[in-house]
């Protein structure tokens, strides 16, 4: 009753992105994956959507990730690609109902259940407003959440985000969170889900998961809570800066403040 | 509720454009052409049977049917390569076709009612197909797929130019030139039992890829998350235009332009939605093709102006009024 990697190992070509890895990630939570650029988080969240392929194996509540039909697959797993593109400008409820070919049958109409899902991804995201207007006129702010309410109208019991809030300002980022963090709990209006999302603010991963897996040089290193992934030292080890680690309404706060030496001499070698 | 909304706003755009192709059908039926100029009606009952039987009804039903596989298949290659310039030439389907006809010409075949000229044609697009597979293979990415077309574009193109210069006489040369023009005149029911096979599946296979070409307006990943396989979408769309582009150009002749102009057209008109587009570009083709005939037979005495000649007229000022405003829009 989870996803769970086992010996799970992406190439491309000679280069090794991911090392092999085996874990298992609950069907419900919000789980954050970090790590310096390069570490193969987006690899690795491309490879628990079916996306990429590797070798070793993920099973979904048992069942090979594989051996899903991709229709099925799709339902079952949401996923958000950084920085994605919208191609044609359509209007943006069209691009969130995009959202539900995941479910459809051809030449079908949307049903109820599509009109509700779609109603409710662009509710959750703030994005209502938007609706009847081209994603080519919003801003990038504005198309992110778009996306993201796309993603979200999947309603799957996984969600994999890929830097859901890189684009936003800081009040949309803390409601993005919130959005994530409640469908994760369930409290969105439907089962609790596994959300898994690639961050790099690394207070609000804190803050609002519970879980946080830390990637460097395409190897888990570290997993947990985050007061023990996120600690000052496993910061200053994985990312080459020094933190500023303290808490505010008992709630932790970590924030990069200046790097250090050997990150320097890593970035130029 | 906006959706229902925009899905029956869809089917009412598809509901006028097919009394709008209705209506030309009747026009092009009672159109003829004599060396006298353009004529209407059938003139007498017998004869008019005949007439209806044996010129206009396959022109007209070939008009349809070319008009309505270009717009179609140019839709749908927009939305596979989301991008609003490419045409149903684009893979080498056409040139192919193309150079099968020329060499049927070459060989001195393709005189009085021989089906060896488009007969040679189809076989000319299945090869490019046949090629365009061996060149890109099956699993290889969308750019590599438009390469290879081009560069079939290319060879077939140039083989043609040097079945030309070898032609056996300039009658023989200024006839394969006139065919490449692309025309529906001298057509019989023939041409179009020749053409459908290769059509119908054509059609099939490109409506069976709607909605990943949908999926595809959010990139291949995105795509692939929804279930759709970008490369499944590919290898419908390819070969579904290939099948019937093919097939028309094997029985018309180039037209080209109908593909190109009618989805650009009508896109607004369904929210930019790839989909939504196919069923209105099928029936903007033929509208398009069957007006553009018509015109054809409406023209005062002399030669005869094909049909290719005639969408390149309509459609270049279309083109140029294209660029006009995406350069206003590119200014502001």
């Amino acid at each position: 009753m989870a996803l769970v990697t086992d010996a799970l190992e992406i190439r491309y070509g000679a280069r090794c992105a991911v090392h092999p890895t085996s874990l298992t990630l609950e069907p419900s939570g919000f789980v954050a994956l970090v790590g310096p650029n390069g570490a193969g988080k987006s690899s690795l969240l491309k490879a628990l959507a079916g996306l990429a392929s590797h070798t070793g194996t993920i099973t979904w509540q048992g069942r090979a990730l594989g051996t899903l039909a991709s229709r099925e697959r799709a339902r079952t797993i949401g996923y958000l690609a950084q920085a994605s593109t919208v191609h044609w400008p359509l209007n943006a409820r069209d691009v969130v109902t995009l959202g539900r070919l995941a479910h459809g049958r051809y030449g079908v109409a949307p049903t109820a259940a599509d009109r509700e899902a779609v109603e409710w991804a662009l509710a959750q995201t703030a994005t209502a407003g938007l609706a009847d207007r081209s994603v080519s006129a919003l801003s990038v702010g504005e198309r992110a959440r778009v996306l993201l309410a796309r993603a979200l109208a999947v309603r799957a019991p996984v969600l994999l985000v890929d830097e859901p809030i890189a684009m936003l300002d800081p009040f949309h980022q803390l409601e993005v969170m919130g959005v994530l963090s409640r469908y994760a709990r369930g409290a969105a209006g439907g089962a609790p889900a596994l959300v898994v999302a690639v961050l790099h603010d690394l207070t609000l991963a804190a803050r609002f998961c519970g879980r946080v897996l830390l990637m460097s040089e395409g190897r888990v290193v570290e997993d947990g809570t985050p007061a023990t992934t996120l600690s000052a030292d496993s910061v200053r080890r994985h990312y080459h800066v020094e933190p500023f680690v303290t808490q505010h309404e008992s709630e932790p706060v970590v924030v990069p403040w200046r790097s250090l030496a050997d990150g320097v001499q890593r970035a130029r070698d | 509720m906006s959706a229902t909304l925009s899905t029956g706003r869809h089917w009412r755009l598809c509901a006028a454009l097919g009394v709008l192709v209705l209506a030309a059908a009747a026009l092009s039926l009672l159109l003829g052409r004599s060396s006298g100029g353009p004529t209407i009606g059938f003139g007498g009952p017998e004869l008019g049977a005949v007439i209806l039987r044996e010129i206009r009804l396959p022109r007209t039903l070939l008009a349809l049917l070319v008009g309505g596989t270009l717009g179609l298949c140019g839709a749908a290659l927009q939305g596979l390569l989301r991008n609003p310039l490419a045409e149903p030439g684009l893979l080498g389907a056409s040139s192919g076709a193309a150079l099968g006809a020329v060499l049927v010409f070459y060989f001195g075949l393709a005189g009085g009612d021989s089906l060896l000229l488009p007969l040679g044609a189809v076989a000319g697009s299945l090869l490019s197909l046949a090629l365009l597979y061996a060149l890109a293979g099956k699993s290889s990415d969308l750019l590599t797929v438009v390469l290879a077309g081009i560069a079939i574009n290319a060879f077939t193109a140039a083989l043609t130019s040097l079945v030309l210069n070898f032609a056996p006489s300039p009658y023989a040369a200024l006839e394969i030139l006139f065919w490449m023009l692309g025309s529906l005149a001298d057509r019989s029911l023939v041409h179009v039992w020749l053409a459908l096979p290769l059509m119908i599946p054509g059609w099939l296979l490109v409506i069976a890829a709607a909605r990943g070409l949908d999926a595809l307006t959010l990139g291949e990943e995105t795509a692939a998350s929804l279930g759709f396989d970008p490369r499944r979408t590919q290898w419908l769309v390819v070969t579904g235009t290939a099948l019937a582009v093919g097939g028309a150009v094997a029985v018309t002749g180039v037209v080209g332009f109908v593909g190109l102009v009618v989805p650009h057209l009508l896109r607004p008109w369904v929210g930019h939605h790839p989909s939504r587009l196919l069923l209105p570009s099928f029936l903007g083709g033929a509208l398009l093709a069957t007006l553009a005939d018509s015109t054809i037979r409406l023209m005062p005495p002399g030669p005869e102006l094909k049909l290719g000649v005639v969408t390149a007229l309509l459609g270049a000022p279309f083109f140029l009024r294209l660029v006009i405003s995406s350069r206003n829009a590119a200014a502001n």
